[in-house]
């Protein structure tokens, strides 16, 4: 009964349009106030709020924002496009495969991918229309590509995955994302040159390798952080949250450096980081009088009998797992469901004997593809925006990389090596 | 008036930011170049957090930040829409009433009277936890707002 009210109301508030965060903790508060007196329903929410946030691993979110905030400022996605444009730009579908790699490389420095598709697919849609490219190719190219960029570190839904699953170390989870990300962006670009092939869209020129390391070393700066922030984690030098806040100021000396951004407008650049980082933020505290309620009502218990009851094969269950992830995703964004989901289907498969940090990258990669599929696809509306075209005619163009996509999907799923081998290497 | 709190909101946040990011920094400082680090930092760097996100998100609800998904919204006509509109803010009224003013303000006066203090710093909890309410204030009256103008 009660879990009947908590899907319902959440499903009816999220539908007539109150903000994610605010729904999952009306509908949580609805489904106590059955059971549970009111003053003690409103302080076990109150409460869940704040300990929900009481993280020193959960800060990295915020830093990683700014971080990223500070980075979008500057030149970098110029100097990105430069660079991948050395190394791919001579491929058949040169530009597009320029677009991927940059679109990746910025969502991986600036941990968004709503960010990586507007920087990147601004400044690529019309280098793409010049050389001939149709807008809406490029458009689809951006927003599958900047969504990848997500799973290769640093990630800051792997960090709200680690928070969600009760803590999978967050080394082990960035580690792990490489490959996966790395095998997607592959994936989309084989796509591309297909595409790009049949069309006959041109080849940029070969560069040479005076060129490259030009373009390499220009680009270096931006790249440098991927270095210092993962290297120092793995490494063990510091904790995620201090290679975070050393970002942070290692974004703004470089800023400074380039002469990229004016002392004048830092207050604006930190204000909007903290409006970003609080929409999460209330995202993680109601989130967890959500799952404070399912774990009273025993949800996540039933639904693993449920499912262990229908099959108790490793292959079904993921494939159930994966198809539930995937509809999920074209209607919640990133963040809540892996808040709302882990809990739910963690116990599942840890009980099938799946590795905690495996179903992380699953999870992630998984929802990577709700966010750019209608009716709520936040990357494919600001790629769609960006590139001036209509979320009808670039469905088209998407469709071939949505496929590949979800192949890449079953191979991580299927193939734990791709996720858990370069952990086990660094010793995790 | 409206004005007035956003922009003193936003002062405030941007110093909290500001003091959060030289904490840790400070914290890893002191960890290489001192050999030890203060229990403190991190203790405060939590709190912060918690005041970071909670009060953030008032800030966030009167910029109308937060993501919601709009399709009905987009398909009704502007009656309908005005009406929607105020619904919602209604339910989110309640939320910060409800919860965040009476639910915080609760916890607040508990932890008060069992002078619950933190462990490093040795402030009181209620002080952390005050974030709570005050945003419930922040955002009722930007909800209640958003209801009375038509």
């Amino acid at each position: 009964m009660e879990v009947l009210i908590l899907v319902l109301t959440f499903i009816v508030l999220l539908g007539i349009g109150v903000p994610i965060a605010w729904s999952i903790g009306l509908s949580s508060i609805f489904t106590m106030l059955v059971s549970i007196p009111a003053l003690p329903a409103f302080t076990t929410v109150a409460q869940r709020m704040a300990t929900g946030l009481d993280s020193f691993s959960l800060l990295a979110v915020p830093f990683f924002i700014l971080a990223g905030q500070i980075m979008n400022r500057g030149g970098i996605a110029r100097r990105l496009v430069d660079f991948a444009k050395t190394l791919v730009g001579a491929l058949p579908g040169g530009l597009a495969h320029v677009n991927i790699i940059a679109a990746m490389l910025f969502g991986a420095i600036a941990g968004s991918a709503v960010a990586a598709a507007s920087a990147i697919g601004g400044f690529m849609g019309k280098a793409m229309e010049k050389e001939g490219y149709s807008k809406e190719f490029g458009a689809a190219v951006n927003i599958a590509a900047a969504t990848t960029g997500l799973v290769i570190p640093p990630s800051n839904v792997l960090i709200v995955y680690s928070l969600a699953s009760g803590g999978v170390s967050i080394a082990a989870l960035f580690l792990a994302g490489y490959l996966p990300g790395i095998l997607t962006g592959l994936f989309l670009m084989i796509v591309a040159a297909v595409w790009a092939r049949r069309k006959g869209f041109p080849v940029g020129e070969r560069s040479t390798l005076r060129q490259v390391l030009a373009a390499f070393v220009n680009a270096l700066p931006s790249l440098f952080l991927l270095i210092v922030v993962i290297g120092g984690i793995v490494g063990g030098i510091f904790t995620a949250t201090e290679a975070s806040a050393v970002a942070v100021l290692y974004c703004l000396l470089l800023t400074f450096v380039y002469k990229e951004i004016s002392f004048r407008e830092l207050p604006e650049v930190f204000l909007g980081a903290v409006g970003t980082s609080a929409i999460v933020m209330l995202l993680i505290g109601t989130s967890m009088s959500m799952s404070w309620i399912m774990a009273y009502e025993n949800i996540p218990q039933n639904i693993t009998e449920l499912l262990l009851s229908i099959s108790d094969s490793k292959i079904v269950i993921l494939l159930i797992i994966n198809l539930i992830l995937l509809f999920v995703g074209i209607f919640m964004d990133m963040t809540p469901a892996v808040l709302i989901f882990t809990p739910i289907f963690l116990p599942v498969v840890t009980e099938l004997g799946m590795d905690p940090t495996h179903f992380g990258i699953i999870m992630v990669l998984n929802l990577c593809i709700g966010l750019c599929t209608p009716p709520v696809g936040s990357v494919l509306f600001v790629g769609v925006g960006v590139a001036g075209t209509s979320i009808q005619k670039v469905v088209r163009p998407l469709l071939p990389l949505f496929i590949a996509m979800i192949i890449a999907l079953l191979i991580v799923t299927y193939v734990p090596a791709l996720s858990l081998w370069l952990p086990t290497v660094f010793g995790y | 008036m409206r004005q007035m709190i956003d922009k003193y909101l936003g002062y405030l946040l941007i110093f909290l930011m500001v003091l959060i990011t030289l904490d840790v920094l400070w914290g890893v400082f002191t960890r290489y170049a001192l050999g030890s680090q203060a229990s403190w930092s991190e203790e405060l760097a939590r709190f912060l957090l918690i005041w970071i996100g909670i009060l953030g998100a008032a800030y966030a609800a009167g910029q109308r930040m937060h993501l919601a998904i709009e399709l009905l919204q987009l398909r009704l006509d502007q009656r309908g829409r005005r009406y929607l509109l105020k619904i919602i803010a209604g339910l989110v009224l309640f939320f910060a009433i409800g919860v965040m003013v009476i639910g915080g303000g609760q916890l607040v006066y508990l932890t008060f009277i069992l002078e619950q203090r933190s462990a490093a710093l040795q402030l009181p909890m209620g002080l952390v936890y005050g974030v709570i309410p005050l945003s419930g204030l922040l955002i009722s009256y930007y909800k209640l707002q958003d209801l009375l103008e038509s």
